[in-house]
């Protein structure tokens, strides 16, 4: 077993570990984060694209409008390669309470949320697919952000800084020296291979697994799982971010990201952290509510559905000294455990959006540099990251890709047609994994590859003869690689299955069992047993 | 060795449909069929369609019972007796013999023949382009070529550098794990500018030109060694296909076969349109790129059908319809949110599977034993002359018939029927509306 000292031990790689990952290493700190999955697999994966501007919450929660506001300014500011400046519009129809747009506005104005008014004509002139029936329009500075252009910058550059990520390492234990949390035994989930990370803290930042992860230290984190439902339509209906102006309810957002639309959400408790479901009636409800605003929408041609689970921590009851050891109140929470709970070494970091991440990171490494008697304030919040090396290889804009094939400037024949990938592109992706296992399921988060309207019907075979032809593998190992691959897809479709979608789906049944004989391979049943797919894609279908 | 075989012989009366007007609509194998049926008896023939039907995107073979270990036509007179309600059994035996004998005709008259083993009526062991191993009765000669079931090895797959439809070490990676010797061999295509996005029949149609595929040809030459057959991916040509082929055994000095890759098929495509330059030939109408929008009632008879035109609807008249839609896929069934299904022409009742909305209709992994049930239990259901029925088992329409994926009582993506369905249930279909016409 090997043994790694750093001074920070961070578990959970979604945006508020890697953003902790960037904060610590501004401020001198060494710290090493750890992921059970890849990168963006969890919360940070799952969700609709949104940089909020904070209107969401105008209407009943002014704290997380005022960080929301704050902190979308400060990550166009930062992260400018993952983010879009939409705009946002907030729509009110016949349908929604006329009293609500005042008192709406009345909380943007103390929140400083800058929110304009636009005649219905301004607003359909702006985007024509809106609705004829709008009773009230507002122009806010919302934007859609790709949270993982966002996570590979912020572990890019704190790699620059010292810092260090490993991913697939699993936290088997906290390591308890008495009163203390002093490090974690790790579990490599591909190899196998065990590992001791000492460190003088360890930050718990695996947001719906903050509980998990506490009880490893015999701490009670109580945090409950809050479901939500997206939906990736196959264009962008709207090019500006369209919110319902209305109280916070089922399916009152649409989010332009990439070449997809994204319609969110709904609002289910459940009991694990990792319940992805996405029932019938959640797409019903997402499609009819998007309908109101979108017309046609609800018809038009849905390529994936995906949940996210939210994690909302609840604090602990009276008899706890709550104001030291949360110093955030209800919009995310802080939780020292020297203060709560009398163990050092292990600061907690639950609940928030994806908008609030860097503000959580600070706050997180408030309390971790409080223990370790550092002073090094953070520095975060001003200068923009450098535009990570890997984002500007592997991450794109559709039209880019398009310009560069058509102008001869992307050599290699097209493997994803739907989200132009070349041979080239895959085999040097293929190659960046050197020795270690990779599934085409990993490939799809490095390129987007099978993400499209066909969900890998093409591109499926096509992938997996080139990962044989790189890594010289028996044919019976690519086409194992193939059938996970089939299964991970088929699970973010299923739901949508009718009209246009139903058709691709045959088209790709049809595919896999005629003309390929995937399952008359023997093969093919290992398919079931290679590994659960890791996350869902953020916001793109 | 696969070759041209019949199956039986049976004799379409030129008379049977003399001074009748027949429209087909659809066209994919049931529509085609069901026309050059119809032109054959001597009828007046209109075949319309939005477009090529599954043929396009299907590997070319033609399934009539993939899992019969011998005797194919014994296995389905077995299966109809138990399923009384599955198309086979509803066309008949006849009907499948009949329409299997008028396609290896019309195939053989345009140029295309489809072979099938000799003498035995098994099915043949075809090799597919992941290497795992398909069981249809008939297939394009070419493709019928790499019938496995007596293995000489080792075998050749050879595979073109650079294009991305074909990978000859999957192929021959799978097959040889099954004991099937085989080697890869990748070489490489002469350049063109702006080839990022070649689709099978774009290269096919390259190696009509002479040049390119003696480029090809002298590569694979000295790399033959011993090689019992040599196979390729299905592009072997477009008009010139049949001339590709033998140039290629005389220079490969052996048996070349096709492996048919992703769609779309090239042998789908010179199937479709040799069967619709010799419809036109016969003096048919052949309307391709038109929507039938829906059929016109009076009396329980269809009197015409309306064609979907710039700024207004073309109404086309005739005595009988034969309805070949297609199923979910080629749209001949709509299918939305919540859950409902519905036959968009003449409004026939479609069954389904029996769940409330839509929850039911996949099971949780696509290639899921058995496949799902929106595709085994969805379908319009007829009676024995193919006439759709209403809810009490009436037919719905006397001169409306219907055939193909349209109807319900198979799966055509599992239950390895679906070509011998289509052509089945055209054939049973255009005979029963001519004798009714009669």
């Amino acid at each position: 077993m090997t043994t790694t000292s750093v001074d920070v031990l961070i578990i959970g790689g979604g945006a508020t570990g890697a953003a902790a990952l960037y904060d610590l290493a501004r401020r001198g700190v060494r710290a090493l984060l750890v992921d059970q999955l890849d990168f963006t697999t969890g919360t940070s994966g799952r969700y609709h694209g949104l940089l909020h501007s904070g209107g969401r919450y105008a209407g009943r929660d002014l704290e997380t409008a005022r960080e929301c506001i704050v902190e979308n300014r400060v990550l166009r500011r930062i992260v400018p390669f993952a983010v879009e400046d939409t705009g946002g519009l907030f729509v009110a129809t016949p349908a929604d309470p006329a009293d609500f747009p005042a008192r709406w506005l009345d909380g943007c104005a103390k929140a400083g949320i800058p929110a304009e008014p636009l005649s219905a004509a301004q607003a359909r002139a702006a985007e024509p697919a809106l609705t004829h029936d709008i009773t009230a329009v507002y122009r806010v500075p919302d934007g859609s952000v790709d949270s993982f252009d966002m996570i590979h910058g912020f572990v890019a550059a704190a790699r620059d800084l010292g810092g260090d990520a490993w991913i697939y390492q699993q936290v088997t234990a906290l390591l308890r020296e008495g009163d203390a949390v002093v490090g974690a035994t790790l579990r490599d989930t591909r190899s196998g291979e065990a590992r001791t990370v000492h460190a003088a803290c360890v930050l718990n930042a695996t947001g719906p697994w903050a509980g998990a992860v506490a009880q490893l230290a015999g701490l009670n984190v109580s945090v409950k799982f809050d479901r939500g439902a997206m939906i990736a339509m196959n264009t962008r209906w709207v090019n500006t971010i369209v919110n319902r102006l209305r109280p916070a309810a089922d399916g009152d957002i649409l989010v332009p990201v990439g070449t997809v639309c994204v319609l969110g959400t709904t609002s289910v408790h459940t009991s694990a952290p990792d319940d992805y479901r996405v029932e019938a009636w959640e797409v019903s409800k997402i499609l009819a509510e998007a309908d109101v605003v979108v017309p046609g929408i609800r018809n038009g041609r849905a390529l994936r559905a995906w949940a996210g689970v939210r994690p909302l921590y609840e604090p602990p009851q009276a008899g706890h000294d709550e104001a030291q050891g949360r110093e955030v109140a209800r919009t995310f929470s802080v939780l020292d455990h020297a203060v709560l709970d009398g163990v050092r070494g292990l600061v907690t970091v639950t609940g928030g959006k994806l908008t609030t991440c860097r503000l959580m990171a600070e706050k997180a490494a408030d309390a971790v540099c409080a223990q370790l008697g550092i002073s090094a304030p953070c520095s975060t919040a001003d200068e923009a990251l450098p535009i990570p090396a890997a984002t500007a290889g592997r991450y794109h804009r559709l039209d880019h890709r398009l310009h560069k094939l058509e102008h001869g400037e992307m050599p290699g024949d097209l493997i994803c047609e739907c989200e132009m990938i070349t041979r080239p592109q895959l085999e040097a992706a293929i190659a960046a994994y050197g020795g270690q296992p990779v599934a085409l399921d990993d490939l799809r988060r490095d390129l987007r590859l099978g993400m499209g309207p066909c969900q890998a019907g093409f591109c499926g075979v096509r992938a997996a003869g080139i990962l044989q032809a790189v890594r010289g593998q028996a044919s019976a190992e690519a086409t194992a690689a193939l059938g996970a691959f089939v299964d991970e897809r088929f699970r973010g479709v299923r739901p949508l299955l009718w009209g246009h979608q139903l058709r691709q789906l045959y088209l790709d049944e049809l595919i896999y069992r005629r003309t390929l004989g995937l399952d008359r391979l023997p093969d093919e049943g290992v398919s079931q047993a290679t590994t659960a797919a890791p996350g869902e894609e953020a916001a793109h279908g | 060795m696969a070759e041209k075989r019949k199956v039986n012989r049976c004799t379409i009366a030129a008379t049977q449909g003399r001074g009748s007007d027949v429209i087909v609509i659809g066209a994919g194998l049931s529509g085609l069929l069901a026309a050059v049926y119809a032109v054959k008896a001597g009828a007046r023939v209109r075949l319309i369609a939005t477009g090529w039907g599954q043929q396009i995107v299907s590997p070319g073979w033609i399934s009539v019972c993939d899992r019969a270990d011998d005797d194919v036509i014994a296995e389905v007179r077995g299966y109809a007796a138990l399923h009384p309600e599955h198309p086979y059994a509803l066309a008949g035996l006849d009907a499948l013999v009949c329409a299997l004998d008028l396609l290896q005709d019309i195939a053989e008259e345009i140029g295309e023949p489809v072979a099938m083993r000799p003498r035995d009526g098994h099915n043949l062991r075809l090799p597919t382009m992941l290497g795992a191993l398909q069981t249809p009765l008939l297939a394009p000669a070419g493709i019928a070529a790499g019938d496995l079931t007596e293995v000489e090895e080792p075998l050749l797959i050879v595979g073109f550098a650079g294009w991305r439809d074909f990978y000859p070490a999957l192929v021959a990676g799978n097959l040889s794990a099954q004991g099937i010797a085989a080697r890869p061999l990748t070489v490489s295509l002469p350049a063109e500018r702006g080839s990022w996005d070649d689709w099978p029949a774009d290269l096919a149609r390259r190696f009509d030109d002479s040049a390119f595929r003696s480029a090809v040809l002298r590569q694979v030459q000295p790399q033959v060694k011993g090689a019992a057959r040599v196979g390729f991916p299905a592009v072997l040509g477009m008009a010139r296909h049949a001339e590709v082929r033998r140039e290629f055994e005389a220079g490969l000095g052996c048996p070349v076969f096709e492996i048919p890759t992703l769609p779309p098929s090239p042998a789908g495509a010179r199937l479709s349109n040799g069967i619709r330059r010799w419809l036109l030939r016969q003096r048919a109408r052949v309307q391709i790129g038109h929507a039938v929008l829906r059929g016109n009632v009076e009396n329980g008879r269809c009197t015409g059908v309306e064609v979907g035109a710039l700024g207004h609807a073309n109404p086309f008249y005739a005595d009988t319809f034969i309805l070949a839609t297609g199923g979910l896929y080629n749209g001949g069934i709509q299918s939305d949110e919540a859950g409902r299904l519905w036959e968009p022409i003449f409004g026939f009742p479609v069954s389904g599977p029996p769940s409330e909305g839509r929850a039911d209709w996949y099971q949780g992994r696509l290639l899921a034993e058995g496949g799902h049930a929106i595709h085994g239990q969805t379908g319009l259901r007829v009676n024995a002359q193919m006439q759709p029925l209403d809810g009490d088992g009436a037919p719905v329409l006397e001169n409306v018939f219907a055939a193909g994926h349209l109807l319900a009582g198979f799966n055509p993506l599992t239950d390895g029927c679906a070509e011998g369905v289509a052509l089945a249930t055209a054939y049973k279909a255009v005979s029963a509306a001519l004798a009714a016409r009669a």
